[in-house]
């Protein structure tokens, strides 16, 4: 690994002198392993390029989360650069822990995913605003995308055989047909646990059924007709999915479909590399991967890493070339090629790349119809009590419109009582 | 003090009771006093309680020199932090900066929120719930193992393993028996009635299961205090009620528990306050699900503060939840020193 430093989260350690005279960036994140050949690979090949020393510290995602917003908080700049989920974007550009990336000299190109980039950018560049923010202020890039991670369809091409299902109508049917609880054969598996993996489970359905999270400014729609009809539907497959899904988080998710033990599952494109392995998987190659399918339109759920730099990092100039390198074209290309999954369109278009991660062109399909979470900072708390109620509605496998209209009325006096309009 | 100094509390040769002049139960512990009193044969002269108040006034300012740069830890610890987090529950937060000054706003909002009190309700079950069983079992281990016998260390050791494993540990151990894909429980369940469990996302079951973990892993905390106590108490008694011929029950209920109520006042109010904020093991095991069925106070809290990044209304249910606790903790000190009395 070179001179980089891989450490597990010790506060405070952060910051040593670098030994080659060109400074050094120390990147805060939460671990994952969709990030191993960024940091195994081209960390290393990063410090060879330039001669800036970097250093890689972790911890667990939550507990990242209230490392990174300690550290913007305080100031303290014991980070250049932080890796952010893509619905800390809000929270960490609208407190003024970001750098601004223009004012530091960093323009995209026209290669990056357009919808990846635009996640990037503060306030949002579409959508309603939340309170605070001025109306008119221009969109500003705070953030980079590092991963281009979505949820992908992933369905076992033995079981459909004549390709991946095109509707959602489709996948009822083949789970209808061919689950065997009596073999632990399941035609649906789902996460159900309560809060971020359940709505981003029910995110799909939503929009493909046509419903949506909110409408105009900030009108909780989540209870709408369409999202009712989406949430009956989600039930209607639950009776074909493992017994126990409301307590089924992303780990047992995948493993259920690495076990062989269910036909079709919406999951993120980071268990994309397990599938062919046969240590890891007993149906490997078995495994093919599709955009979602559709009902009335055809929806994928965006769930990316991004990455900022911080407004107290030491080395500004460091973390802006990290950028400038990795986010190149030639260098997202070799990324891809290495098994990453990059954020250009060009690196996604790679024919070796693709031959070796066989997801990437589904998974450039999925990015250019994904849609992100609401962009606003409040939305961990809609979706606390989103959460909840899709998560009590699986268990008591019924409620629909009862649980949705309940989540809406205290969604709306939530965001009433923080100053959006609510419709 | 009282016990080094016996002759302060005493009158004239003769006289019992305190010295005539002095407050029942006051103690003058200055040299000069002792002198004063000794020299002239026990004879309290008239002017001592001009003398005593001055040496009083001059004593607590050395005292207080003494005291004052652990008096200051305590502060910049203990009262300034909380008076921060009552200040931070007088403000609303955007984006987790301080916004405006609203108030009791807060607190107002708190109060009307029924995810309040249910997890209120959540907690209290679980404290009440937790706390007995564990007194419960931890009494009789207790009883079972005040005798020596062989294996005896052996036997208290292995009790003692699930106390020194960390809470997140436990946590993860207990979820992985608990899971409804590969747990030994469901497993069990599955070979006797044909079909698997699932304890976590079920809402009868959550709360109990999360209930047993903790007293798994905190009965041997009470049996260790419990036993301590039980060991120390005099034998004398015990072999009176033998000799006049009380049973086990008798000796235990009219002896034992008696006896022993300090040291089980003490053990139910530590085990009663550390449940009352129970947080590993919800987080690890069901982060507060299935729906609300295990959301306790703590981790509403954590999700306000850290998650939803409104500090000021996480602020205002950490104060409320403080006051809660003073007046459990009171109650049960109040109680203590009742039971002392009577002992």
């Amino acid at each position: 690994m070179g001179s980089t430093a891989l450490v597990q989260f010790v506060p405070g350690c952060g910051r040593t002198t670098s030994t080659t005279g060109r400074g050094k960036i120390t990147f805060g994140s939460y671990a994952d392993p969709a990030q191993n050949v960024l940091k195994e690979v081209f960390l290393p090949e990063f410090e060879k390029k330039t001669g800036i020393e970097t250093e890689w510290v972790e911890a667990d995602f939550s507990s990242w989360f209230q490392k990174a917003v300690n550290d913007g908080q305080t100031q303290a700049g014991a980070f250049d650069i932080y890796v952010l989920d893509d619905l800390w974007m809000p929270r960490f550009a609208g407190a003024g822990y970001l750098a601004n990336l223009e004012e530091l000299g960093f323009h995209p190109d026209t290669d990056f995913v357009e919808s990846a980039l635009d996640l990037g950018y503060w306030p949002p560049k579409t959508g309603p605003r939340q309170p605070g923010i001025d109306p008119k202020a221009r969109p500003t890039l705070f953030g980079l995308p590092l991963i281009g991670d979505v949820q992908l369809l992933f369905y076992r091409n033995d079981v459909y055989a004549s390709g991946p299902p095109a509707t959602w109508d489709d996948v009822l049917r083949m789970a209808r047909e061919r689950s065997d609880p009596t073999k632990r054969q399941y035609g649906w598996v789902t996460r159900g646990v309560k809060g971020n993996p359940v709505v981003n489970s029910y995110f799909v359905l939503l929009h493909a059924f046509g419903g949506q999270m909110f409408e105009g400014d900030w009108k909780v729609a989540f209870n709408s007709p369409a999202a009712i009809e989406a949430l009956e539907f989600y039930l209607r497959l639950l009776d074909y999915a493992p017994p126990g899904v409301a307590e089924f988080d992303s780990d047992q998710e995948g493993q259920t479909m690495l076990q062989g033990n269910a036909f079709a599952a919406t999951m993120w494109t980071g268990w994309c590399g397990q599938v062919d392995d046969p240590n890891k998987s007993k149906v490997a190659g078995r495994i093919s991967f599709s955009v979602p399918p559709k009902k009335v339109k055809q929806v994928a759920k965006l769930g990316l890493f991004m990455t900022g730099i911080a407004a107290s990092a030491p080395n500004k100039q460091g973390a802006l070339e990290f950028f400038n390198w990795f986010h190149s074209s030639a260098v997202q290309t070799q990324f891809a090629r290495a098994g990453g999954t990059p954020c250009k369109v060009s690196a996604f278009k790679d024919e070796d790349s693709c031959r070796k991660s066989r997801w990437l062109p589904e998974t450039l399909k999925a990015l250019s119809i994904g849609l992100p979470s609401p962009r606003t900072a409040d939305w961990y708390k809609i979706e606390d009590i989103l959460g909840t109620a899709l998560n009590q509605t699986l268990i008591e496998k019924g409620n629909a419109k009862r649980r949705l209209d309940a989540a809406a009325s205290e969604a709306t006096a939530f965001l009433k009582n923080a100053g959006y309009s609510a419709g | 003090m009282k016990e080094s100094h016996p002759t302060i509390m005493s009158g004239p040769p003769g006289t019992p009771g305190p010295a005539p002049g002095w407050s029942d139960g006051e103690v003058n512990t200055s040299a000069d006093s002792l002198a004063l009193i000794e020299g002239e044969g026990g004879q309290a002269p008239p002017q001592r309680p001009e003398v005593a108040p001055t040496r009083r006034r001059r004593v607590p300012l050395i005292l207080l020199a003494l005291l004052a740069p652990t008096a200051l830890f305590a502060l910049a610890l203990t009262i300034l932090p909380l008076g921060y987090a009552v200040v931070t529950s007088f403000r609303s937060f955007r984006f987790g900066q301080p916004v405006a000054f609203i108030g009791l706003q807060n607190y107002f909002d708190l109060f009307r929120d029924s995810n309040f009190y249910r997890s209120l309700g959540t907690t209290l079950t679980f404290t009440i719930v937790a706390t007995t069983v564990e007194f419960i079992l931890g009494m009789m281990l207790a009883l079972l193992l005040k005798e020596e016998f062989r294996w005896q260390g052996l036997i208290r050791s292995c009790l003692m393993i699930p106390m020194v494993v960390a809470p997140v540990v436990v946590g993860i151990v207990w979820r992985l028996l608990y899971s409804s894909d590969v747990g030994l429980l469901s497993y069990g369940v599955q070979l006797m009635m044909g079909h698997p469990i699932s304890v976590l996302s079920n809402p009868s079951l959550a709360l109990p299961a999360i209930i047993l973990v903790d007293i798994w892993e905190w009965t041997p905390f009470m049996f260790l205090i419990l036993l301590a106590g039980i060991q120390s108490l005099p034998q004398e008694p015990f072999e009176a009620a033998r000799v006049d011929g009380a049973g086990p029950w008798s000796t235990f209920r009219y002896l034992t528990l008696p006896m022993l109520r300090p040291v089980i006042v003490v053990a139910v109010l530590i085990r009663a306050l550390d449940a009352f904020t129970v947080f590993d093991q919800v987080f690890v095991l069901t982060q507060g699900g299935p729906g609300m069925a295990t959301e306790v106070s703590t981790l509403m809290v954590y999700k306000t503060a850290f998650r939803f990044s409104q500090f000021g209304y996480a602020a205002a249910m950490a104060v409320t939840l403080l006051i809660l606790v003073l007046f459990l903790s009171a109650a049960i000190s109040r109680s203590l020193q009742g039971q002392v009395r009577q002992v």
